[in-house]
């Protein structure tokens, strides 16, 4: 902690600036990093706030490029998001509600903007430098784009026969139609870039070696994901047992994976999956797509901890997927080569594991057995590393490492996605894939190009009603039961309309804006705290400031003659207004401050 | 205030039913200067939830189904705070948060805050169709939509509702029932016992359809004008009309409040044999707990109201210094006695 300043000095920027400016001040950027929470918590960095603005004023299309600027698929993030925004959103804080919906607003922005929508680009003179890039998944793409704009010729080779990774070969379309995936990736890579799809990099017949990339281009990026199903740790004669080869036994992932690519898939009438994420909650909806009876998915801990969003495992609940929890699979049983059930130890739940999973632990005695007529097994996906007939760095969990500057431990080869995080999230992928295209573009040209700054506009009236904080969570409309089976593709959510967008984005506490009192001006006639909905405004007798400069913990005092300011907490101000309308001598100012780029 | 008083631990009870009323109760005989504090959402004080199909023979008015008076309350010295909705607890600061921004701080504290009726996620589109029975409220609106020998189709069919079924045939109520993997809920029934309880069923005068076999349920709709007023939809193109439509799927345990309290839960809050949470100072009781069975080697759910009263008063003794272990105080077998009739332990209240 740093040191403590007494107010009125620390006030820092002014309280009311006559018109808009820019502040590289880290005090500014630290307010907007600890006050807008959903674009913190957003790995791509979205501006939250302003993109839900844009919607309250119905410039969809503005919106949608807000978006843009930090994803370069809103269309596709707006369905499949894990959402690790709204897990913070300041709506969901104890005692606000529930969060806002902050992707079935981003899928608003890209389904109601015009058909003849403009995209805005901001365009580099070219470099003369090449890159190569290996996986054409979200990682690979939002880099391709990045760095083609930056003005770098870039090559995506990908081994599938079309791009978009597992945005096309793992999630199924029910949960994402490939109309929007397409138009998105061709928006992403139109400006230059080539795709060679059908391209496996690798050292057997066929593959292009990856020395050869080496050799023909400035940089390369593998961006491969997390492609090899894990195996099903089974015990007793099951342990070395090839699962692979019974009848009724699938893997995840492949799946998936050879349902997209065309093959027909069935399943049995009795179908039990194994495993608790994404992979495992599809591969159950498919099965009950393609006609299971019974559906159920087995996990090792509890529904809670199954990290997909409520909504998600709701909508496999009303298609008949059970889940059933506190289980681990054992062993199978099996009438020659086909399979017949499972036998699983019932677990109960232990401490956390590293990764922030719950642990099971297997009750000894207690097995049990259910039967089956398919297993999928979904437990996990692992990286393959033999395509690069090179050794590179790995970290211990066998994924590889690399350095800040998005390095891999071989000069000139830099890694992005599922690839280096391992298993994890579409928006997790993009934002990485953006971030390591800027390190790329700062090794090629020897510089940063751009910077950090925050925009800071004044605002002349409070941008929303108290009544909005009571507005509920718009629920997102789905298809009927009948539609939805009759078409194992038909998209399940149909998103939210503009009467129900705009409600949602009402709620939005617009947490960009800052409101500020301006100390001098104050008369302490003590109005603003009356009407203030919470405790938000403070009589302090000094702010602690932060190694970075940003304000640190308010000193709260009830005496008066230690008062040094009247001071808005802006952590737990919901931005209602209430004060700057009581206000009688008009000493509260807002401001609006984003972050944004700039260059250097 | 005096020592005693600043000593006195603050009990808290989620929930009024069964198992809340009597834990404070016997919290109240083993830790006489306690403070206890009952959380209720009902709107009414502990009534007895068992004698709701009463409602059908015409008697109308709460008071009759209350347990207690409210004196007894006072005389008891048991804060019951009713219409209060719990929104969260924060078992590290030990303070229960009300949807109304209340935060009250607890010593410890009981969950008992039941479970409500079930709907399969693929019905609750319909909902507002449907008429539940899990409070007095609920009960009152369904008998004031079903007319004098009026038709009932029930749903799903668990002991609840067969319950209610019995009251509804003896007053000459129609009552069809749509059966499925849930009916005799919470009795585990094998396939092979199957046929010869709905045949009992039907002996007792219930309309029974195998909802599997029309396809299961479509939709649930308003009836138009001058018809009954709802209709049940089959896949395979059969309709059913009543006055109401009740789903009876069995119970799921009311713990969302407790989601993130860091309280262990699998489908309800997962107690060990003392049933103590996972967190210290928590307990719970009821519907709403799963029980760690060393017999069985696996955490399961144990319902009547002789379990559930009895999960009650060993919750309370546990938290006031005892730590003995669950022993269920009711059989579970559903049978059909001599006379054709289903008997159920489920049934059986004082
Ligand atoms: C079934 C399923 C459902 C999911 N659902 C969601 C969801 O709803 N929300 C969410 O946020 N995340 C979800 N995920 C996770 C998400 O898809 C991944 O985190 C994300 O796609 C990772 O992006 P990536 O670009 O790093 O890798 P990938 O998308 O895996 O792309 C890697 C690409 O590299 C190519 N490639 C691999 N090796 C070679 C080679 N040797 N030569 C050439 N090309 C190669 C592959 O063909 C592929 O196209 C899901 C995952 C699965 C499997
Ligand atoms: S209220 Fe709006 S700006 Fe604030 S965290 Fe939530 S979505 Fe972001
Ligand atoms: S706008 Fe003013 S009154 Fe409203 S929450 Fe913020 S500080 Fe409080
Ligand atoms: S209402 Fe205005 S003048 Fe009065 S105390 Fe608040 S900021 Fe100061």
């Amino acid at each position: 902690m740093g040191e403590i300043k007494p107010p009125p000095e620390a006030t820092g920027a002014p309280a009311a600036q006559p018109s808009e400016y820019l502040s590289d001040d880290p005090r500014d950027i630290g307010w907007v990093k600890q006050n807008v929470p959903c674009q913190t918590a957003c790995p791509a960095g979205t501006n939250v706030p302003v993109y839900i603005r844009e919607i309250i004023e119905r410039q969809f299309g503005r919106s949608y490029e807000t978006n843009r600027e930090a994803n370069v698929l809103p269309g596709v993030l707006g369905r499949i998001c894990s959402r690790p925004c709204e897990a913070q959103c300041r709506h969901g804080w104890p005692g606000n509600g529930e969060p806002v919906a902050i992707c079935h607003l981003k899928r608003v922005a890209s389904d109601l903007k015009d058909a003849g929508h403009r995209i805005t680009e901001r365009l580099y003179s070219p470099t003369g430098k090449r890159v190569a890039i290996v996986g054409a998944g979200p990682a690979g793409v939002a880099a391709a784009h990045d760095l083609s704009l930056l003005g770098h010729d870039v090559v995506i080779f990908e081994r599938e026969e079309r791009a978009g990774g597992m945005l096309r070969y793992g999630i199924p379309e029910f949960r994402l139609p490939r109309s929007t995936l397409d138009i998105e990736l061709h928006n992403a890579l139109r400006l230059g870039v080539q795709v060679r799809t059908g391209v496996e990099i690798g050292n057997q017949d066929g593959q292009m070696p990856m020395s050869r990339l080496q050799q023909e281009f400035d940089a390369v990026l593998l961006a491969t994901g997390c492609m090899a199903a894990s195996p099903l740790p089974l015990l007793g004669e099951w342990e070395k047992r090839e699962l692979r080869s019974m009848e009724g036994v699938e893997y995840g992932l492949d799946f998936l994976m050879e349902m997209h690519r065309g093959m027909e898939k069935t399943v049995g009438k009795r179908v039990a999956v194994v495993g608790a994420g994404f992979t495992a909650l599809d591969c159950a909806r498919v099965a009950a797509r393609l006609g299971a009876q019974e559906v159920t998915i087995h996990i090792r801990t509890a529904e809670e901890y199954i990290p997909v969003t409520p909504e998600e495992i709701f909508e496999a609940k009303r298609e008949g997927v059970r889940i059933k929890g506190l289980r681990t699979p054992v062993g199978l049983t099996a009438e020659g080569n086909r399979l017949t059930g499972i036998d699983f130890v019932q677990n109960r739940l232990g401490g956390w594991r590293n990764n922030g999973r719950r642990q099971a632990i297997p009750i000894e005695g207690s097995e049990f057995h259910e039967p089956c007529d398919t297993i999928i097994i979904a437990i996990g996906q692992q990286t393959a590393n033999d395509y690069l007939g090179t050794k590179l760095e790995l970290d211990r969990w066998g994924n590889v490492r690399i350095g800040v500057d998005g390095m891999t431990s071989h000069k000139g080869m830099f890694a992005a996605g599922d690839y280096v995080s391992g298993a994890s999230t579409v928006v997790q992928a993009v934002g990485h894939g953006r971030q390591v295209a800027k390190r790329i573009d700062a090794w090629l040209m020897g510089r940063e190009r751009r910077k950090q700054v925050v925009r800071i506009v004044p605002v002349e009236k409070p941008l929303r009603e108290r009544a909005f904080d009571f507005i509920v969570r718009q629920h997102m409309p789905t298809a009927h039961m009948d539609e939805r089976m009759r078409d194992g593709k038909h998209e399940v959510e149909l998103g939210l309309d503009e009467k129900l967008a705009f409600e949602e984005a009402k709620r939005c506490y617009l947490c960009n804006l800052r409101y500020q009192i301006d100390v001098d001006r104050c008369i302490f006639c003590r109005a603003c705290i009356e009407v203030a909905p919470r405790n938000c405004i403070k009589l302090v007798s000094g702010v602690e400031i932060g190694e970075d400069g940003a304000y640190g913990k308010l000193l709260e005092t009830k005496e008066w003659n230690q008062v040094g300011a009247i001071w808005i907490d802006n952590n737990e101000c919901i931005r209602c207004g209430q004060c700057y309308t009581a206000c009688p001598v008009q000493c509260i100012s807002i401001s609006r401050c984003e972050l944004t780029e700039v260059e250097i | 205030m005096g020592d005693t008083a600043k000593k006195a631990r603050h009990h808290i009870i989620v929930g009024s039913g069964v198992a809340g009323s009597q834990a404070a109760e016997t919290l109240r005989e083993c830790e006489p200067d306690a403070r206890i504090t009952i959380l209720t959402l009902s709107s009414l004080l502990f009534y007895n939830r068992y004698d709701l199909p009463k409602v059908f023979r015409g008697h109308r008015d709460w008071r009759e189904y209350l347990v207690y008076p409210a004196a007894y309350y006072r005389d008891w010295k048991i804060n019951v705070r009713r219409c209060s909705r719990v929104a969260g607890v924060d078992a590290r600061r030990r303070v229960i948060a009300l949807d109304h921004k209340e935060e009250i701080r607890f010593d410890t504290l009981l969950v008992a805050s039941g479970g409500r009726g079930y709907i399969p996620e693929d019905l609750t589109d319909f909902r507002p169709l449907m008429h539940g029975f899990s409070s007095y409220t609920e009960a009152m609106s369904a008998a004031n939509e079903v007319p004098k020998k009026g038709h009932v189709i029930m749903l799903g069919g668990d002991m609840i509702g067969l319950d209610l079924a019995r009251t509804l045939i003896d007053t000459r109520h129609r009552v069809t029932l749509v059966a499925g993997p849930n009916t005799f809920w919470p009795h585990e029934v094998d396939d092979d016992e199957r046929p010869a309880l709905i045949a009992a069923l039907e002996k007792m005068g219930i309309e029974v359809l195998e909802g599997a076999d029309a396809g299961g349920i479509v939709s649930i709709e308003e009836g138009a004008r001058g018809l009954s007023a709802r209709r049940v939809v089959f896949r395979d193109g059969t309709e059913l009309y009543g006055d109401v439509v009740m789903p009876f799927f069995g119970l799921s345990p009311s713990v969302e409040f407790m989601l993130g309290s860091g309280v262990d839960i699998e489908r309800g809050l997962l107690v060990d044999p003392a049933l103590r949470t996972t967190t210290e100072g928590i307990y719970a009781a009821g519907d709403v707990c799963q029980i760690w069975s060393d017999a069985e080697r696996r955490y399961r759910f144990y319902y009547g109201w002789k379990n559930v009263r009895a999960m009650g008063d060993l919750a309370a003794r546990n938290i006031t210094g005892s730590s003995d272990p669950w022993v269920p105080a009711q059989d579970e077998k559903l049978h059909i006695s001599g006379d054709g009739k289903i008997q159920s332990p489920f049934w059986e209240y004082a």
